[in-house]
């Protein structure tokens, strides 16, 4: 293979030194991608109604990135994900006592669809954004403004974030008086956090954040025969990150931990752990476990109690429910001097007994797969 | 810069100009400060201090400049290399004998830029003694940031000459290109070729600037970072491109090979450049106006 000319190569590397960055070439990113997420089907025998096909989500997403004069970049987001299959709509005593699974039919189809835009300006040593975010459903509307900030100091070894958000969400449930579901119902949630990045020593860096989000408004699932949950939900959570790359075998090590808290009873902690291999200059892999268990809410029930009156709490959702997962991941990425392209796959695998606290088995519980292909370009 | 310092410009008016020099000279004066291997309170002293000690913060223009280092140490396959000052430790003027084998295995020890490690905003010399020499670079991107300033302050028509590294801000006023002499490598007063030249630049180096002698033989104070050894190749080399950085990197990865080495070298760079070898003879491809040596392949 013939080498690029050492003018060439040499007149790249000077363009990026800050005499000549002046007057830079506006470089852009583009960004495409497709994802696939299947939910594995449920088993027949759990279920006493309805479809076990559960979802099949195909993903689209479309990003720029572009700087605009010397201080400032605005950011695109699209994303459109097509979604099909059954959702479950509650649960009952099965034949044998055990809680099974009522469906919905397989007619379920929807569209959403998600339009961000991002603002940021560049000063000496911080950074401020704004994003706007419309996502539509058929049945569900939403807006969020979000703010955030960047500060680095310390001859730029150290760097404090702060972020602000605000969302209003709609939700207009489909086929409301067949099923009598409520026909309208707002909720909003406010969320503010703050952290601190690290640079320890040559080959590591750390990074400590927490965040709190207040939820208000209509938070049961419209769709479920029987969900009454509490009209506030307070939640918050600490998330820790430390990198360490080394020498030796050319890699990078992510450990990330984070805990969650909220005022519903729900607990959980994540673990993710990512190997960053590099091969050679242009070759990437990245070998990643993650580990995920929660509590369950107070008011969740394995089965729905329909004699309950409709002020007493309850929901039967399988994600307040106490349950463990198991997400093996793996990533691929080709990097050029212009284009990179990431190829990754991961396999969830989700159940009361990977969890830390005892759960009742839930016959909802998630098994998923997401493949992704995503592109990226600079010019 | 420890080197003449040369500043043409052809302004509208006493003021144009003079708004225009102070800023110019202030921004060459900036990476003299910054970067002098001699100033105690430079980046690149700071750095040196801390070798097999700690790492050192730095600003995003060293980290760039850091940058531009590696690909030239990649580009001449390890030929360009800014730890190689150590050598300078046995190769010092007042050397009387030729350095034995171990005295320059010491310094080859301390030597490689792969050793160097460095990111967007530290820089460590892993190994006691080990140091950074910006000098190579340097020079020539401060005649680039200078000229930089100098359109920014209004400049049309000038260049700038940092011993013999040269930067055009614009032709001359009637649009003519400039006339630039290239100094004989041996009567260094006088010029042995004239280019025009109306944008870009040209740099040209060689190792008659400086050299140790020893036993009646002069050691030019180019040394191959690889071996520790002075190279005796081209007597000097100039090179256009569109920036002063660009052309002094591949003047310099031409002087640290042997003459045919060199050579190909200039021919695979496909930068124009004037080569003068030991018998005073010119190669090349921009003999415009040859003052005195005879014409060579490729002239």
């Amino acid at each position: 293979m013939k080498r690029p000319s050492p003018l060439a190569a040499l007149t790249t590397a000077a363009m990026s030194l800050p005499a000549f960055a002046a007057s830079p070439p506006v470089e852009s990113t583009l960004s495409v991608g497709v994802s696939n997420y299947q939910e594995a089907d449920v088993p027949p025998h759990l279920v006493v109604g309805g479809d076990n096909r559960r979802y099949d989500v195909n993903i689209r997403q479309f990003r720029l990135l572009s700087p605009v004069g010397r201080n400032w970049s605005l950011g695109l987001d699209l994303s459109r994900e097509t979604m099909s299959g059954a959702s479950p709509w509650g649960t009952s005593a099965g034949v044998d006592g055990e809680p099974a699974l009522i469906m919905s039919g397989a007619t379920i189809r929807d569209t959403r669809t998600e339009t961000s835009l991002t603002a940021t300006r560049y000063g000496e040593d911080h950074s401020i954004g704004l994003t706007l975010t419309r996502s539509e459903e058929d049945d569900y509307e939403a807006f969020s403004p979000a703010l955030s900030g960047e500060w680095t100091f310390n001859d730029d070894l150290a760097s404090l974030s702060v972020g602000l958000s605000y969302s209003n969400d709609v939700v207009e449930p489909t086929d409301a008086a067949a099923f009598g579901r409520v026909s309208r119902e707002e909720r909003r949630s406010r969320s503010a956090s703050v952290g601190v990045s690290r640079v320890i020593d040559q080959s590591s860096a750390a990074y400590a954040g927490l965040s709190v989000t207040d939820h208000s408004g209509y938070l049961s699932d419209p769709y479920k025969l029987r969900d009454v949950r509490p009209e506030e939900r307070l939640e918050w959570a600490l998330s820790v990150r430390y990198r360490h790359y080394l020498d030796g075998p050319d890699a990078a090590l992510h450990l990330d931990y984070r805990y969650f808290d909220d005022d519903w009873g729900v607990a959980s902690h994540t673990l993710h752990t990512s190997w960053y291999q590099n091969l050679g200059t242009w070759f990437q892999v990245v070998p990643n476990v993650r580990y995920y268990s929660q509590s369950e809410a107070d008011f969740y029930r394995t089965v729905d109690d329909f004699g309950l009156s409709l002020d007493v709490h309850q929901s039967s959702d399988f994600r307040l429910s106490a349950y463990g997962a198991f997400t093996f991941g793996l990533k691929a990425i080709v990097r050029q001097p212009d284009w990179s392209l990431t190829i990754s796959a991961d396999r969830y695998i989700g159940n009361e007994k990977y969890g830390l606290a005892s759960g009742d088995p839930h016959p909802a519980r998630l098994e998923f797969t997401l493949a992704s292909v995503v592109l990226d370009i600079q010019f | 810069m420890g080197c003449p310092c040369e500043l043409r410009f052809d302004a509208d008016s006493k003021e144009a100009f003079s708004w225009a020099v102070e800023p110019c000279l202030h921004e060459i004066r900036r990476f003299e400060t910054k970067y002098s291997r001699y100033l105690p309170d430079s980046v690149t002293s700071a750095i040196n201090r801390a070798a097999g000690a700690s790492a050192v913060p730095i600003d995003a223009e060293t980290a760039a400049i850091l940058s531009y280092a590696a690909v030239c140490h990649e580009q001449s396959d390890g030929l360009f290399d800014i730890t190689s000052g150590v050598f300078r430790r046995v190769w010092h003027p007042q050397r009387t004998t030729l350095p034995s084998r171990q005295e320059l295995d010491a310094c080859a020890a301390k030597v490689g830029w792969d050793k160097v490690r460095y990111s967007d905003r530290r820089v460590y010399l892993p190994l006691p003694e080990m140091e950074l020499d910006f000098g190579g670079v340097v020079k020539e991107y401060a005649a680039d940031a200078a000229a930089a300033v100098a359109r920014d302050a209004g400049i049309h028509h000038g260049f700038i000459n940092l011993g013999g590294d040269i930067r055009i801000v614009g032709p001359q006023s009637d649009g003519r290109p400039w006339p630039i002499g290239i100094v004989h490598p041996l009567h260094t007063d006088t010029a042995i070729a004239t280019l025009s030249l109306a944008e870009g630049a040209v740099t040209t180096s060689g190792g008659y600037e400086r050299f140790v002698e020893i036993e009646g033989r002069r050691y030019s104070h180019l040394v191959d970072p690889r071996t520790g050894w002075p190279v005796d190749g081209l007597l000097s080399v100039s090179v256009i491109a569109s920036q002063a950085t660009v052309a002094g990197s591949i003047a310099t990865v031409a002087l640290l090979q042997p003459q045919a080495n060199a050579l190909s070298w200039l021919e695979r760079c496909g930068a124009p450049y004037l080569a003068v070898d030991a018998e005073l003879r010119c190669r090349g491809h921009f003999v415009t106006e040859q003052n005195g040596g005879q014409d060579g392949p490729g002239g």
